[in-house]
């Protein structure tokens, strides 16, 4: 499993996204740009350009058409996936720190920071797909979500309803119609929430959390399916379409491996079986910590963007494939 | 038989991983019975079923 490594970004990689088709892997990071690249070879393919601060976060929607970032600059940017172009800038208060497309792509919910007399809040904005430079000025829905401010969210399947993550590790379902949380699992992690990635039908995710573990939720009804515990803070997982695994990435930062001459670095994605919590190998490769990791749709190749600035693609090779570490049970997807 | 022996899995753990697995399988059936039976495993239980 050789990997490609991604040179374009100057500084560490916030978060990372395949296209719907899997062709193409966009990534953001705090040098203010987001890269486009080709996933089967590792070419950029462009650059969209204009953040005046840290991307934080990016999504792309499913017919690859439009992109959308979130940035310190306290902009949501909507941008033509073809051209670069960015044709319709929303502004905030506040950051943008997450930022998610519905399954149709018709909406975009975002979460803006907590900060200066500004509570942390969620916006739900409508897409005019037809003409992308018109977008409606304000949200179609607007909320503070009480408690404990959110760091990550998605849409599920149930309408207007999208699950987040939070600081204080609260993962909740919120009504975005009427800002009611209508249903929540205050313990569901004991530190922040890093990362929320759903599955392909959107009946589950998985987080992670600077508690070292990462968890398997169902977007229902919030019940905990599986733990994963770690020995490291974890910033991100995702899982892996057609296999029974998860990737977990995160480490701590070591000041004593700053002056390495080796060509790979410590920190390791890990992966894990998503049935029987075990551990089951791990991928060498980055200089720092591992902030965002996401896998291809298709399940064939992942990638992860690190604190050192680089991303690396891994495509799997037959082995992994091939391997049951754990006998030949069936395990849906 | 061989490839029993090779391995030092006990058969208490397999029966345990088969239970995972089967309690795994029959959540992500009961999920996606309720999205309408689209994108449903190809699994033998299932096809037994649709005959049914």
């Amino acid at each position: 499993m050789r990997p490609i490594l991604l040179q374009g970004h100057e500084r560490s990689l916030t978060q990372i996204k395949f296209n719907a088709d899997g062709d193409l892997l966009f990534s953001c990071s705090k040098d203010n740009v987001i890269n486009v690249w080709f996933s089967h070879n590792g070419e950029r393919l462009g650059t969209y350009e204009g953040h005046n601060g840290a991307v934080w976060t990016v999504d792309v929607d499913p017919e690859s058409k439009f992109l959308v970032s979130g940035s310190a600059d306290n902009q949501l940017r909507l941008w033509q996936v073809a051209t670069g172009k960015c044709l319709y800038t929303w502004e905030f208060p506040t950051a943008v720190k997450r930022v998610a497309f519905n399954e149709e792509g018709t909406q975009v919910v975002c979460i803006t920071e907590q900060r200066m007399g500004h509570q942390c809040a969620i916006r739900v904005f409508d897409i005019n797909a037809e003409d992308g430079a018109k977008q409606s000025k304000e949200p179609r829905y607007m909320f503070n979500p009480i408690g404990s401010k959110a760091t990550v969210c998605a849409f599920t399947l149930q309408p207007n309803i999208i699950i987040t993550g939070h600081e204080s590790g609260k993962v909740a379902l919120f009504n975005v119609k009427s800002g009611e949380e209508v249903e929540n699992n205050e313990r569901a992690h004991s530190e922040v929430v890093t990362d929320l990635q759903l599955s392909k039908d959107r009946t589950y995710c998985i987080t992670s959390s600077k508690d070292k573990a990462a968890r398997i939720h169902d977007t229902k009804n919030l019940m905990v399916i599986k733990t994963f515990n770690t020995e490291t803070p974890l910033n991100s997982a995702a899982l892996a379409p057609n296999r029974p695994y998860v990737l977990l990435g995160g480490g701590q930062e070591a000041m004593s491996v700053t002056t390495t001459s080796l060509r790979q670095g410590k920190f390791e994605t890990r992966f894990w079986h998503k049935v029987f919590e075990e551990e089951v190998g791990r991928v060498k490769g980055h200089f720092g910590p591992i902030n965002t990791i996401a896998v291809h749709p298709a399940g064939t190749c992942y990638a992860s963007g690190g604190e050192d600035g680089f991303v690396r693609v891994h495509h799997f090779d037959d082995t992994y494939f091939k391997a049951k570490p754990y006998g030949d049970l069936e395990i849906f997807d | 038989e061989d490839a029993a022996e090779e391995s030092n899995v006990s058969a208490e753990l397999i029966a345990h991983r088969k239970r995972l697995v089967d309690e795994w399988n029959a959540w992500r059936l009961l999920r996606r019975k309720e999205l309408g039976g689209a994108d449903r495993p190809q699994s033998t239980d299932e096809s037994k079923e649709e005959i049914e």
